[in-house]
C-alpha cells in the first residue's frame, strides 16, 4: 500500500472527511434521485399523451396504405396497428336500425392506452388491449335502448351478422368526444370485407398506428415525412397537453426545479464542509511540511482524498437514489403501463458530473489552498491561512452553479429566475449584514452583558457572520421558494378539480325533450349545470375569400366544422383577448376563440360565411376569446348572440356530476330518451384525481428530502464558524462566565443571524417567485405575506436551536479539555 | 554543523517594522547540545524556526552542514528538513487521527523508507510506551504525548534535533523525566540538539547556553 493510500485511510478514520462525505452523498442523492424521478414522470407524461394517438405516431390516409410502412416499421422493431372507420347502418331485428360510427382494429391495437369496457351498458368497468373477437362486435351503451337490445344479442352490419359481446364505454383516441356522429360500434378490421360495406369511393378514413422506442420513431418519423403523398396526414403529439399531462408537466417543471435547488444546496453544503475541513487540516499540513513533506505530495494527498470521497459518495449517492426512485415511482406503479427503468443512465450521469462539479468548484480550493499552508505554524499557531483569492473562488461556485443548473434543468428561464433571486439574496445580503450588524454594536453597549457579548461576538466576525448569514439566507429562501411553488402547485390542481365537478355529459337534447329531461333529472335528485344550445356549421368564406373544402398544406386554413352556441354574457372561464362583447344591438356578430380564428386566418372585423344545414348566414368577427382547456366545462370555438341562430334547427347540451354507484340513472335516461348522447368522463376524471394525489405526494416527498437538504446546510453552516466559537465561550467559562451568560450570548447571537437572514430569505425568495411564476410558470405572481412572519420565526428559531446545539459541548465539557483539543 | 550568519528578522507594523532577530551570528557543531534561553518574546522561538527553515530570514543566512537555506526554495528545504532535522515541539503536535505507532512512523514513511513499522515499534518501545502504540493521543496523557513525540522525532535518525520548550505544557516531575529520555536518547544516537526553554534547569543540562534578549545573542559560559 503507498503512504498516500495510507494516509487517506488514516484520514478517513479520523472522520474528518465525514462532513465533505455528507455534502456530496447529498449532492449525487438530490439530484439523481429527482432527476431520475423526473424523466420517469416526463416518460409517464409521454405514455399518456401518446395514449390520446393510442401510438406514439399515426398516419391516416382516406385510401388504403402501402404495405411496406409496416415491414420497414417492424424491421425497425416498432409495433404497428391498423384502424378503418366509417358510417352503416347497424341492424337489430326486424324495426331496429341506427347509423353508427365504425371503427374496425387490428388485433395489436390500442398500441398506447386501453380500452374501457363493461359487461352491462353501464356496468362496472374493465380495461382491456385488443381488438374484438372476429364475429364479435363491442358497442355503445346507447345503442342497446336504441336497437332495444343486451348482452350477447345479434346485430347485423352490413351481410355480415356479429354478436354483441360488450359495451365499450372508452377508447384512447377518441378525442372529439362532442363532435363524434353515430354511436360507436367496433369491430375486428378482418371482419370487414365480409360485411361488403366498404366498396371503392365509400367514405373510409384509414389510420396506421406505430409506436415503440422513442429513437426508433422518431427515425421512422423522417422516413415516413419523406415517403407522404398529398391525402396522406401524419398525427402526432402536438403542445396542447390534456388536463393530465399538464398536471404531469407542472409537477415535472417543479421537481426540476427542486433538483436544482438541491444542486446548489448542496454546493454550499459542499463548500462549507470544505472550508472546515481544511481550517482543522492547516496543523496538519504545517507539521508534515516541518517533517519534510513537499507542496506537491500535500496537493497529491488531498487531491487523492477529495477523489477518494468524491467516489464513495457517487457510489453510496447512487445507491440511496436508486432508492429514492423506487420508493417515489412505487406511488405510481399504477398509473403507468410501462414501468420507467431505474436504470436510464442520464441522472445517475447528471448526479456525478454535478458532485464532480461540487467537489472541484467547491472543494479544491479550500484544499488546495492547504498547500500554502506554513510550516512555521507549528511552532505559531496564528499564521493565517492565505485567503485572498476567497471571493473569487465564491464567484466562480455562483458561475458553476448557474451553468449546472441550466445543464440540469435546460431551462435557461427557470435558472435565471434562480439566478436573480441568488444575486439578490447575495448583495442584499452582505449590505444587509454589515450595516445593521454595526448598528446592532452601538445598540448593544447600552445593553446589559449578555447582550454587549453576543453583539460583540457578532461584529467581531464581521465579515465571516455575513457570509454565514447569506448561506443561511440562501437555504431558507430556496426552501421557502420550493414551498410557495408547491403550495402554488396544488392550490392550481385543486382548483382543476373541484369534488362535485361535473363527470357527464348529455348532447342531441331536442328542444322538445328538455322538459322531460329536467323532470327526469329532477326526479332523480341530479343536479344539472345550465343548458347550452348547440348546433353544428361550417366556416366556408373568410372575409369574403372562400376556403377551400381540403388543403393541401397541412396547417393551411380550409373549410372547418365546429359546434356554434350562443350566449347573452361570456361563458364562465372563458377570457376576451380583443373586442367587444355583445351590448343588445341585434347585429349579426360572433366571438371567435383565438387560435381556431388563427387556423382559419380571421381577424377582429373580419366577414365570415357559414353554413348551417343547407341555409348560409353572414356574421362579423367581434371578438376574440381563449378558453380553459383545463377545465371539464362545455367549450365552443363559436359564440354568437341571443336571437341570431333561432331560425336554424337546434339541439341542447348539459352536464352533471353522477356518483359511480348510480350509474344505472344513464340507463333509465336513454331508455326514456335514446337519442341522447351520454358522454361519460368519470372514469378520467377518477384518472386524473388519483395521479394528481400521487404526484402530490411525490412533489411532498421531494419537498421534504429538500428541507432535509437545507438543514443540512444550515447545520453546515452552524459548525463552519463552531470551533472558534467554542474556544472563546470555552475561554469565557475559564474567566468564570455562568453556563446561563454563555448559553445566552450564543443563543442571541445565532437567533439574531436567524431573524436577519430569515428577512433575507423573504425578500429574495418573494423576488424568486415573481420571476419563476411570471416566465416560467406563467401564472399570476401573488405575494404571500402569511409566510413572512413564521418563515422568520422559524429562520430564527432553527438557526438559534442549531446554534445552541452546536455549542453544547462547552457546558458539559470542562473549558480546559475544550481549549486543549482545538 | 549549523551556522547562522548576520541573522536578522524583522515584521511589518502597521506604520513601521519590528526588529525581532538582530545580527545573529552562530556555529553549532556536530553533536553538540546547545540550549537558547531568553524570556518569552526575546525571539527563541524565531531563531529556531529560521534555523529549521521554517521561516525565511530578512537579511543573513543559515547553512546546515554548508547548504545555505536561504538559496533553497520552500519545498527545497522541506526535502532537506526530512532527511536532517528532527523536531519536538511544546505542544506534542501529534496527528490526532492517527495512532501513536503511526504518529512516530510517519516522518519516515514520508521519507520512504520501508522498515517504518519496525523502527516505530523500535522507538517506542525505547520510550516506554510499546503498550500503547494503538493508541490515539487523546487517550494518552500529556507526558505520554511528550514520549510518543520524541520517539517520532528519533525514529528518524535525524542529524539534528530541534526541541522548541518541550517540557513547557508538562508538570515538573513529568517534565525532568521527559528531559531524561531526551538526554538519554541524544546521547545514544550522538545527534545535534538544539533546545529552546526558558526553564534554566533544563538549559543547564546543554554543553552551552546562549541567551536571547531583545533579538540578540549572547553565549555564557557554563555555569
Amino acid at each position: 500500500m503507498t503512504l498516500l493510500m495510507r494516509m487517506l485511510l488514516r484520514d478517513w478514520r479520523g472522520g474528518e472527511l465525514g462532513v465533505l462525505l455528507a455534502a456530496l452523498v447529498l449532492a449525487v442523492t438530490m439530484v439523481s434521485g429527482i432527476s431520475g424521478f423526473a424523466a420517469a414522470l416526463k416518460g409517464a407524461l409521454r405514455q399518456e399523451s401518446h395514449s390520446f394517438l393510442a401510438a406514439d405516431l399515426a398516419v391516416r390516409d382516406s385510401r388504403p396504405m402501402p404495405g411496406d410502412w409496416v415491414t420497414q416499421a417492424e424491421a425497425s422493431g416498432l409495433k404497428t396497428a391498423r384502424i378503418m372507420s366509417f358510417n352503416s347502418m347497424v341492424f337489430a331485428g326486424d324495426e331496429g336500425m341506427v347509423l353508427a360510427s365504425v371503427k374496425a382494429v387490428s388485433d395489436a391495437y390500442p398500441l398506447r392506452g386501453q380500452l374501457r369496457l363493461s359487461d352491462e351498458p353501464f356496468g362496472p368497468l374493465y380495461t382491456h388491449t385488443g381488438a374484438p373477437p372476429r364475429g364479435s362486435v363491442w358497442i355503445d351503451p346507447r345503442l342497446f335502448s336504441l336497437l332495444d337490445i343486451a348482452i350477447g344479442d345479434n346485430v347485423a352490419v352490413g351481410n355480415r351478422e356479429f354478436t354483441v359481446a360488450a359495451s365499450i364505454r372508452g377508447e384512447p383516441d377518441r378525442s372529439g368526444g362532442f363532435l363524434g356522429v353515430g354511436p360507436r360500434v367496433m369491430m375486428h378490421v378482418d371482419d370487414v370485407p365480409a360485411t361488403g360495406v366498404v366498396q371503392p369511393g365509400s367514405r373510409v378514413s384509414h389510420r396506421r398506428l406505430f409506436a415503440g422506442d422513442p429513437d426508433a420513431v422518431a427515425a421512422f418519423t423522417a422516413v415516413l415525412e419523406s415517403q407522404l403523398n398529398e391525402g396522406q396526414r401524419l398525427q402526432s403529439i402536438d403542445g396542447s397537453q390534456p388536463g393530465i399531462g399538464n398536471a404531469l408537466g407542472r409537477a415535472e417543471g417543479f421537481l426540476l426545479l427542486a433538483g436544482s435547488l438541491a444542486v446548489i444546496l448542496a454546493g454550499v453544503a459542499v463548500a462549507l464542509a470544505a472550508r472546515r475541513y481544511a481550517q482543522r487540516h492547516q496543523r496538519y499540513v504545517a507539521l508534515l511540511k516541518s517533517l519534510g513533506a513537499r507542496s506537491p505530495r500535500v496537493r497529491r494527498l488531498y487531491a487523492a482524498s477529495l477523489a477518494f470521497t468524491w467516489l464513495v459518495a457517487l457510489l453510496l449517492g447512487w445507491l440511496l437514489a436508486l432508492g429514492l426512485q423506487y420508493a417515489a415511482l412505487q406511488a405510481f406503479a399504477a398509473q403507468l403501463e410501462v414501468a420507467p427503468s431505474l436504470f436510464s443512465p442520464r441522472p445517475y450521469l447528471i448526479g456525478a458530473v454535478t458532485a464532480l462539479v461540487c467537489a472541484v468548484v467547491f472543494a479544491w480550493p479550500s484544499l488546495g489552498r492547504l498547500t500554502m499552508v506554513s510550516p512555521l505554524q507549528v511552532l505559531r499557531s496564528d499564521e493565517p491561512i492565505h485567503s485572498a483569492r476567497e471571493p473569487f473562488d465564491y464567484l466562480i461556485g455562483l458561475g458553476a452553479v448557474v451553468l449546472l443548473m441550466w445543464w440540469y434543468s435546460q431551462d435557461l428561464k427557470l435558472t435565471l429566475a434562480v439566478l436573480l433571486g441568488l444575486v439578490a439574496v447575495v448583495l442584499a445580503g452582505v449590505a444587509f449584514a454589515l450595516v445593521l450588524l454595526r448598528s446592532g454594536r452601538s445598540l448593544g453597549m447600552q445593553a446589559g452583558s449578555v447582550w454587549r457579548l453576543a453583539l460583540a461576538s457578532l461584529q467581531r466576525h464581521g465579515l465571516g457572520n455575513a457570509l454565514q448569514l447569506v448561506v443561511f439566507a440562501v437555504a431558507i429562501m430556496l426552501l421557502l421558494l420550493l414551498t410557495l411553488l408547491r403550495t402554488s402547485l396544488l392550490d392550481g390542481w385543486q382548483q382543476q378539480l373541484p369534488d362535485r365537478a361535473p363527470n357527464h355529459f348529455l348532447l342531441n337534447i331536442a328542444p322538445e325533450e328538455i322538459g322531460g329531461v329536467r323532470t327526469l333529472l329532477d326526479d332523480h335528485g341530479v343536479v344539472s349545470e345550465r343548458l347550452y344550445p348547440m348546433l353544428r356549421g361550417r366556416v366556408i368564406a373568410v372575409a369574403g375569400e372562400a376556403l377551400p373544402v381540403e388543403s393541401e398544406e397541412r396547417d393551411a386554413p380550409r373549410q372547418r366544422e365546429a359546434n356554434f352556441t350562443w350566449s347573452a354574457d361570456l361563458p364562465e372561464g372563458n377570457e376576451l383577448v380583443a373586442g367587444q362583447w355583445w351590448s343588445g344591438s341585434g347585429a349579426a356578430e360572433v366571438s371567435v376563440e383565438q387560435e381556431f380564428a388563427e387556423r382559419l386566418g380571421m381577424a377582429l372585423g373580419d366577414r365570415l360565411s357559414l353554413q348551417i344545414g343547407a341555409a348560409e348566414l353572414e356574421v362579423t368577427v367581434s371578438s376574440l376569446r381563449t378558453l380553459d382547456w383545463q377545465s371539464f366545462k362545455p367549450n365552443f370555438f363559436m359564440v354568437f348572440p341571443p336571437g341570431l341562430l333561432d331560425a336554424y334547427p337546434v339541439t341542447y347540451m348539459t352536464s352533471f356530476h353522477l356518483e359511480p354507484q348510480r350509474k344505472e340513472f344513464l340507463n333509465t335516461l336513454l331508455r326514456s330518451h335514446p337519442t341522447i348522447t351520454v358522454i361519460e368522463v368519470d372514469a378520467i376524471m377518477e384518472q386524473l384525481r388519483t395521479t394528481l394525489t400521487q404526484v402530490s405526494a411525490a412533489v411532498e416527498l421531494v419537498l421534504v428530502l429538500v428541507l432535509l437538504a437545507g438543514v443540512l446546510v444550515l447545520v453546515a453552516g452552524v459548525q463552519s464558524s463552531s470551533d472558534q466559537r467554542l474556544r472563546e465561550s470555552a475561554l469565557l467559562r475559564a474567566l468564570g462566565a455562568g453556563r446561563g451568560h454563555i448559553l445566552g450570548a450564543v443563543a442571541i447571537e445565532f437567533v439574531t443571524l436567524g431573524l436577519l437572514a430569515g428577512v433575507l430569505a423573504v425578500f429574495s425568495a418573494e423576488v424568486a417567485f415573481w420571476a419563476l411564476q411570471r416566465f416560467v410558470m406563467e401564472l399570476d405572481y401573488q405575494p404571500s405575506p402569511a409566510t413572512w412572519l413564521p418563515a422568520i420565526i422559524a429562520g430564527g428559531a432553527l438557526v438559534g436551536l442549531l446554534g445552541l446545539w452546536s455549542c453544547r459541548r462547552v457546558i458539559g465539557v470542562p473549558p480546559a479539555r475544550v481549549l486543549r483539543e482545538l | 554543523m549549523i551556522t547562522a550568519t548576520n541573522l536578522g528578522k524583522r515584521v511589518p507594523l502597521v506604520d513601521e517594522e519590528l526588529a525581532i532577530l538582530k545580527g545573529i551570528n552562530l556555529e553549532i557543531k556536530s553533536g553538540e547540545t546547545v540550549a537558547i534561553i531568553g524570556a518569552s518574546g526575546s525571539g527563541k522561538s524565531t531563531l529556531l524556526g529560521l534555523l529549521a527553515g521554517l521561516d525565511t530570514a530578512s537579511e543573513g543566512y543559515v547553512t546546515i552542514d554548508g547548504v545555505n537555506l536561504q538559496a533553497l526554495d520552500e519545498d527545497g528545504r522541506a526535502a532537506l528538513r526530512g532527511r536532517e532535522l528532527g523536531f519536538v515541539f511544546q505542544s506534542f503536535q501529534l496527528l490526532p487521527a492517527l495512532t501513536a505507532l503511526e504518529n512516530v512512523m510517519l516522518p519516515m514513511e514520508l521519507l520512504g523508507d520501508a522498515s517504518a513499522r519496525e523502527r516505530g515499534e523500535d522507538y517506542l518501545q525505547r520510550v516506554g510506551l510499546d503498550d500503547r502504540s494503538g493508541h490515539y493521543p487523546r487517550q494518552l496523557s500529556g507526558g505520554e504525548q511528550q514520549r510518543v513525540a520524541i520517539a517520532r522525532a528519533f525514529a528518524g535518525s535525524p542529524r539534528i534535533l530541534l526541541a522548541d520548550e518541550p517540557t513547557g505544557n508538562l508538570d515538573s516531575a513529568t517534565g525532568e523525566r521527559i528531559a531524561d529520555l531526551l538526554f538519554a536518547l541524544n546521547r545514544e544516537e550522538g545527534t545535534t540538539l538544539v533546545l529552546v526553554t526558558h526553564d534554566l534547569k533544563l538549559a543547564a543540562r546543554c554543553q552551552r547556553q546562549l541567551h536571547m534578549e531583545r533579538g540578540e545573542l549572547e553565549e555564557r559560559e557554563r555555569s
